[in-house]
């Protein structure tokens, strides 16, 4: 047989159709195991097997995609081996040495952690048993299928890896939004499943190949490897109440030849596909000449949800360093009592201002590091979506920390020192992350770049000897602080520039460590980052909460060109409310403040405001009533017109209640319609725990001059005809959201009657209308804005 | 077969199911930036809050008549509608999703206080994305049912709907176990904590 990664250079690589369709359609019945019902009925896969050869296959799957621990479970199958041999074996014997056989993967069922409950270790030892049994079968190569889990197809990954060397694809399952279940973009799954060693990637089942076109279109620009699409016979589509695929053989051929030129070098079909089907799509691309991977190496982080260029062309990286216990007691404690709250609000507070990856450093005196970084990275796969920089000189805690990452992370760092060198470099390559190149080697700090240049250029040949390459390491220019001494900027720059324009490798500065020791550090931080980044300086590892260094690394994106047409740029400042506000407030009288203040629904600064209205000595009842109340109705016109949306109204209406009740005291007899206020009776009907709609209503309606007593939710009839008869309130709002508690409110209605109350109801609610309104003797209101209006008419009534 | 957990479903927000459940309007209505930064705020907020989990079991179909839905564990579902709506189908898949206790004690504290605005951001988000959980677990169980030949109905049908008394409730709660995930039902039938739902799809084959 011929070399397979040597054929896939020359042609593209035919693999075969569904396989479960194919048994039904062959007598295998619904519910039973697939692989068990093939290990019973031989001949039957090895027909469909030989079926997909013959129709010009040149891969065919073993029929074992559900043939792991887990799957085998729910039929009582305890033999994992010899289940996976013998159908490895049927295949073997079936293709005999013309065409490959795949060791087939499908997922577990399970979520794997940090997603799920099974643990990563036991995901490994699930499909290692599978493999092995596969391995005794003989196949030529595997194929881990059908994932939407990025952490259960690397630990399918891992589990091969760790036993063989052999061709392993690797393709996940994306849904009609372009991500998989568990939220994995094309992108970001290639770059980690890549750099984890798969040897091609791509997607399968899903979606048809029309859909899966813009699948690879995103992957190809970034794969180092050969790219596979094993597409649905089309989308499925409902007729009569039924789904089918509907796609035929010519049509699908079409759209498979599309994925050719896109750049797929192994092709086949997945559900609903055919022998006919793959002997069509064979035909159509089997001349064409493969488009080989565009690169040999990536600069590239990820996540399970995202993924970072780390690129000469794109904007500085800003790796966040605020997840870091020195000198930050509180984190110190927290890690201690291995709680998480200050680790997931440091990382929601970077994420939001523009960090692109998050430095995690977890180095506290006496805590068990390993195990601790290891935590704290199932933690921020979870609650983040960007790519972890593990910050740690413990060996074990960055080896335990890789493996559970379910991304490609960047290891910070790597120094000269042989020992070091020997054991992190194949460590960082197994699992194929990224690493920060120090120039340090042993305990003597180089300070001249003469001497650094010589530890890069050595620590990077033992790197290329591993397998590294250029993209694949970042080297960090060793910044210093001036204070101490006072030439660590030029040197460090020197650094940069040379790694930049001789050396050809990207780089990296632990931004503030330039202006310890001194004052009013943001200002020493920011030129320093400006200085640096002209001279190439790829990344740096700041705070992003700092507006000045921010501000500063934003505005040189833009002045390099790293930012097209000042995007970035525009959109932050745009964003800046601050800005917005002074203008407005130089401009205005306090009246017109106060105006735009509850129109635009500003919480913050009304009770300012008001303050300000009384401290001025206007007129508060001409406030009120020639301003205020204008506004919350020019508020109430957008609602209604839809330009405004229910948050707004709110927002609107919060602010004109809280203006009011800062006013209400400074107000004189008569000076609002406040003084005659009627009473409205607001509740939640019996069995209803619904409140929210409620309380908008009681909001709108006291900004009108309503005096409200609202008896919260789950209030019985009796409840409400008892207050109402207490406050005579001659009327009564009532909500409820299900239907099987809207009919209480003709309870409470028939009870008032019964009990000689004359006063007006008026009722809403997601399931209420106005005929069920009218049938139960009510007015009825579809939202706050119209339950004012209602209640005013009944009120002039 | 067993219920299956689900301990953290990861969603992509739903971002224009939330907008359109608050009464956005993409063409007509007018957002400040200030307004639309609160607005993603209290989102955010939102998100932090959630903590999405689902279940899903599969239970085959003993008979469905006119008035009622028999399985194969003995249970009965009388409803015309939710018979009607199973006809075709010889399994049903029951599912329950939670957006977890933390956001409803959020969206209660924000509403009874002076931030109703926050509360009715909060609640369309967990309102949108439980929603959206059913989906995920749909395209779970579809993704497996595909390779044999079969799949969900589209549409789900869940207790309250038409004559599937919301008493039903009770039983598909205690079905699926959703009380391991935190959720129980009170006396009136409602689920507790109140952003979470059950729902149920039928399961038949894919047309020839």
């Amino acid at each position: 047989m011929q070399n397979f990664r040597q054929v896939l250079k020359k042609r593209i690589m035919i693999l075969d159709g569904a396989t479960g369709t194919e048994l039904q359609k062959r007598g295998m019945p619904q519910g039973v195991c697939p692989e068990q019902w093939c290990a019973d009925n031989p001949s039957v896969i090895q027909n469909v097997h030989q079926d997909y050869l013959n129709a010009g296959a040149e891969v065919i799957y073993s029929c074992t995609f559900g043939a792991n621990r887990e799957k085998l479970a729910q039929h009582k199958i305890k033999d994992v081996f010899l289940i996976n041999k013998q159908l490895a074996e049927l295949a073997r014997r079936t293709a005999g040495q013309k065409a490959w056989v795949a060791g087939d993967i499908g997922p577990t069922g399970k979520f794997i952690e940090p997603f799920g409950p099974l643990p990563f270790e036991e995901a490994v030892e699930i499909f290692k048993e599978q493999i092995k049994g596969l391995l005794a079968g003989g196949v030529d190569l595997f194929v881990i299928e059908t994932m939407i889990d990025i952490q259960e197809a690397r630990a399918a990954l891992i589990a091969v890896k760790e036993l063989t060397d052999k061709f392993t694809i690797v393709t996940m399952t994306f849904e009609p939004d372009g991500r998989t279940l568990n939220g994995t973009d094309p992108v970001s799954a290639l770059i980690t499943l890549q750099s984890l060693g798969a040897d091609a990637v791509g997607c399968n089942c899903s979606t048809g190949p029309a859909q899966m076109v813009g699948l690879i279109e995103k992957m190809k620009p970034y794969a180092c490897v050969p790219l596979v699409a094993k597409p649905n016979a089309g989308l499925p589509k409902l007729i009569k109440g039924q789904t089918t695929f509907d796609m035929q053989e010519k049509e699908f051929a079409s759209s498979g030849f599309r994925l050719v030129t896109q750049g797929v070098n192994l092709i086949g079909g997945c559900c609903g596909t055919t022998p006919a089907h793959i002997r069509a799509l064979a035909k159509r691309v089997a001349h064409r000449r493969p488009a080989v991977p565009l690169r040999k190496a990536l600069g590239a982080l990820s996540s399970a949800r995202k993924s970072i260029l780390i690129d000469e062309d794109a904007p500085l990286r800003i790796v966040g360093e605020c997840i870091n216990p020195t000198g930050k007691k509180a984190l110190q404690e927290e890690l201690r009592a291995e709680k998480m709250s200050l680790l997931r609000q440091l990382a929601k507070d970077q994420e939001q201002n523009g960090a692109d990856l998050l430095d995690v450093n977890v180095g506290v005196p006496g805590l068990d590091e390993a195990r601790t970084l290891k935590n704290v990275c199932n933690l921020l796969a979870v609650c983040t979506d960007l790519p972890l920089v593990l910050d740690s000189a413990d060996g074990e805690a960055v080896a335990q920390a890789l493996r559970v990452y379910p991304g490609r992370a960047l290891v910070n760092s790597i120094s000269g020192e042989p020992h070091k060198l020997k054991k992190m470099l194949p460590l960082v390559k197994k699992y194929g992350a990224m690493f920060i190149l120090l120039p340090l080697s042993g305990k003597k700090i180089t300070v001249d770049f003469e001497s650094r240049r010589k530890i890069i250029e050595r620590i990077f040949r033992q790197a290329r000897k591993a397998g590294f390459r250029k993209d694949d390491i970042i080297v960090d220019s060793m910044v210093m602080t001036v204070s101490s001494f006072p030439q660590a900027a030029a040197e460090a720059i020197k650094t940069i520039r040379w790694c930049r324009d001789v050396f050809q490798i990207r780089t990296i500065c632990g931004l503030s460590n330039i202006s310890f020791g001194l004052p009013q550090r943001p200002w020493l931080n920011g030129a320093y980052l400006v200085m640096a980044r002209a001279q190439g300086l790829t990344m740096a590892i700041a705070n992003p909460l700092n507006e000045t260094v921010m501000n500063m690394k934003r505005s040189v994106d833009v002045l390099l060109q790293k930012d097209p047409a000042a995007a970035a740029f525009i959109a932050s400042f745009s964003k800046s409310p601050r800005a917005q506000k002074r203008d407005v407030s130089q401009t205005l009288s306090i009246e017109q403040k106060i105006s735009a203040a509850i129109i635009d629904g500003n919480r913050e600064d009304i009770t300012g405001l008001a303050r300000e209205a009384v401290d001025s000595k206007i007129d508060l009842g001409n406030l009120v009533n020639a301003i205020m109340v204008p506004a919350i109705n020019e508020v109430g016109e957008r609602f209604d017109k839809k330009e405004y949306f229910l948050p707004q109204l709110i927002a609107s209406a919060e602010t004109m209640k809280m203006a009011f009740d800062y006013l209400e005291p400074h107000l004189r007899e008569g000076q609002t319609s406040a003084a005659q206020k009627t009473v409205v009776i607001l509740a939640t009907v019996e069995g209803d725990i619904h409140d929210i709609g409620k309380n908008i209503v009681g909001l709108m309606l006291r900004n009108h001059g309503f005096s409200v007593v609202d008896l919260g939710s789950d209030v019985s009839a009796e409840k409400i005809v008892e207050e109402i008869r207490r406050h005579r309130a001659p009327l009564v709002g009532l909500s409820a959201l299900m239907t099987t508690t809207m009919v209480n409110m003709k309870d409470v209605i028939e009870l008032s009657r019964k009990q000689g109350l004359n006063c007006r109801f008026v009722v809403g609610g997601a399931v209420v209308n106005e005929d069920y309104a009218r049938s139960i003797g009510a007015d009825y209101a579809h939202d706050g804005v119209k339950a004012v209006a209602v209640m005013k008419k009944l009120r002039a009534q | 077969m067993n219920a299956q957990y689900f301990d953290s479903i990861t969603l992509t927000t739903p971002l224009d199911e939330i907008y359109r459940r608050l009464g956005y309007r993409r063409t007509v209505t007018k957002l400040s930036v200030e307004q639309k930064k609160k607005v993603e705020r209290y989102i955010a907020d939102a998100l932090s809050l959630i903590s999405l989990k689902g279940v899903a079991k599969r239970v085959a179909v003993a008979s469905v008549s006119s008035s009622q839905v028999q399985l194969s564990s003995g249970l009965v579902f009388r409803s015309q509608r939710l018979a009607e709506f199973l006809q075709e189908c010889d399994e049903i898949l029951l599912m329950g999703a939670t957006a977890g206790r933390e956001i409803v004690e959020a969206i209660q504290a924000n509403s009874a206080g002076d931030n109703i605005a926050c509360a009715v951001v909060l609640d369309a988000v967990a309102s949108e994305i439980v929603d959206k959980a059913l989906d995920w677990i749909m395209a779970y169980f579809n993704r497996d049912l595909r390779r044999a030949s079969r799949c969900l109905t589209r549409r789900r049908y869940s207790a309250g709907y038409g004559d599937f008394l919301l008493e039903n409730q009770q039983i598909i709660c205690k079905t699926l176990g959703m009380k391991k995930m935190g959720v129980v039902v009170n006396e009136r039938h409602i689920l507790v904590p109140e952003k979470s739902v059950t729902a149920i799809a039928g399961i038949g084959p894919i047309s020839k």
